[in-house]
């Protein structure tokens, strides 16, 4: 991890370069312009909000109003897919500038992530104006919110680094993989509530990392309550483990497979 | 490393002809080690040897022209030496502190819906400088680039030979002992060539510098090198300080037999009369 951070240091005026061009270049066409960023979220909450109106969701008891925890649960789950997606497409997307200069991938995934992260804060912001409106009170400990998201970006940065790799060399299990994370939303509780009574789901919910990981975060964002802290510890832990491994994996196995880029 | 700048050592490397087999052998090679096991440098069925035992060092003012047909591992071998590719074997010794900035393609990292003087930051970036470094280099890049009046024109609205001067400016704003040009020595108009070639020849004499580059033309290879390399089938097979030999030897020995006797004469003469 050292050489991440070193490497990350020596080239950081291109993260700070090609952070800027990705954001303004996202709306460089659009006469709305940066305000996109804004509107996407506000149309995202209308839908729920809709929705729920319509009774056309059945979501199970929950704490706060539906449509602010599917709100809330949806964009967590967004911050940990969002990192998978954008680290796993790290060496394919940026193929031609591996192999074409001497930028190494550790910059170019450090960007990923700083854009990753501007692109959660403001429609979360949104959110919260949203969650507010909904007469979701917020306590003290949820300023502890953005801290608890970090395992879940380490799980989504792990997996991903994994899936780069496979993305090359393995396209049928990385597409797998892909298909698969869709599948994973359905059995997070998401868009219903971890007090479920169907048999076969309870028992994947509970042993689904994501199940804590989530859960405690939201938990955490409306009444100030720690959701299973245990779990989410062990499963933290077990994150940043997976995290470390899975860059030691990219790290060695990049050069092999960068040549086989241009096969590509 | 003695006065060398660089030394190549016995290096070698094989590609697989087959995309299928290569992602397969891709596969094996991850799994081996991902569990500590070596990789075998052996030829397996379908790899070839796109460089192959190649050796050669690189002193201080040198500028070396690699020339050799398609496919005779020109590339590759810029690309070890440039640390993108792994060598199969070989070593490759570089003296302590070498800055080595290598062109393989000037577009790469440009945003067409960005002005010329945003792309100009960019690419510093991809060239790995420092914004500080961006900021003392930025009045040479301008007035190098002879782009001061289209600084605010989105690039996509430049000339092909517009988006090459850009990237080549930058580039040479870099300042490395070692600058890597693989196809893309002397960009732009005819004037524009003339200065690049006279900016390369002082600008090894200034420092302990050297410059590689790529090129099959017989033109920038007399106008420029002190030294000549020829590779043919990823083999070095003759490293001459006479470019005139040089380039008569590639011509009448290694690509004579598929040119026709005009074209061969005619490429001889312009070998023997060359003039800037």
């Amino acid at each position: 991890m050292w050489k991440f951070f070193r490497s990350i240091r020596s080239w950081w005026y291109l993260v700070k370069q090609l952070t800027q061009v990705e954001i303004i270049g996202m709306y460089k066409k659009s006469f709305l312009g940066m305000a996109w960023m804004f509107i996407l979220p506000i149309l995202a909450v209308i839908i729920w909000v809709v929705l729920n109106g319509a009774g056309v969701v059945n979501p199970g008891e929950t704490d706060i109003p539906y449509p602010a925890y599917v709100l809330l649960s949806t964009s967590i789950w967004g911050f940990f897919l969002e990192a998978y997606k954008s680290t796993s497409n790290l060496l394919t997307k940026n193929g031609r500038m591996l192999i074409m200069s001497e930028v190494p991938f550790e910059p170019l995934l450090m960007q990923k992530i700083v854009v990753h992260l501007i692109n959660f804060i403001i429609p979360f912001v949104v959110n919260i104006i949203v969650l507010l409106a909904f007469g979701v009170r917020f306590s003290a400990l949820a300023l502890l919110f953005p801290i608890s998201l970090v395992p879940l970006l380490m799980l989504g940065m792990a997996l991903g680094m994994v899936v780069a790799i496979f993305r090359i060399i393995m396209v049928d299990v990385a597409n797998l993989i892909d298909e698969g994370m869709k599948l994973l939303m359905f059995l997070t509780p998401i868009v219903y509530t971890p007090k479920i009574t169907s048999n076969w789901l309870e028992v994947i919910v509970n042993y689904n990392p994501l199940t804590y990981l989530i859960g405690f975060s939201r938990d955490l964002l409306t009444s100030g309550t720690f959701y299973m802290p245990l779990q989410y510890l062990v499963f933290s832990g077990i994150s940043f483990i997976l995290m470390a491994l899975s860059f030691r994996f990219l790290l060695k196995s990049s050069s092999i497979v960068l040549e086989r880029l241009i096969n590509n | 490393m003695d006065e060398h700048l660089l030394e190549i050592n016995h290096v070698s490397k094989k590609f697989c002809r087959r995309l299928k087999r290569s992602l397969f052998y891709g596969i094996k090679d991850v799994a081996r080690q991902t569990v500590g096991l070596p990789i075998t440098t052996q030829l397996r069925p379908e790899e070839f040897w796109a460089t192959h035992e190649v050796s050669f060092k690189v002193k201080p003012g040198e500028i070396i022209a690699v020339i050799g047909a398609n496919g005779s591992g020109k590339t590759t071998l810029m690309r070890i030496i440039a640390g993108i590719y792994q060598p199969t074997s070989g070593e490759i010794k570089y003296r302590q502190g070498l800055k080595v900035t290598p062109i393989f393609a000037l577009n790469v990292g440009l945003r067409n819906e960005f002005t010329g003087l945003e792309n100009m930051k960019l690419k510093a970036a991809i060239f790995g400088m420092t914004e500080a470094e961006l900021k003392r280099k930025l009045d040479f890049i301008i007035d190098f680039s002879e782009l001061e009046y289209a600084l605010d024109t989105p690039v996509g609205n430049y000339s092909s030979g517009m988006r090459a001067r850009l990237s080549y400016s930058v580039a040479i704003a870099t300042e490395p002992d070692l600058f890597i040009i693989d196809e893309a020595l002397a960009v732009g108009d005819s004037l524009f060539k003339t200065k690049c070639y006279e900016h390369l020849g002082e600008y090894v004499q200034e420092k302990e510098r050297a410059v590689l580059y790529v090129t099959n033309r017989i033109r920038k290879v007399m106008a420029l090198a002190n030294r000549v390399l020829v590779m043919r089938s990823g083999k070095l097979i003759q490293d001459a300080h006479d470019a005139k030999d040089a380039l008569e030897y590639y011509i009448n020995d290694i690509v004579g037999d598929d040119m026709t006797e005009r074209v061969k004469e005619m490429k001889l003469k312009k070998i023997r009369h060359f003039e800037m």
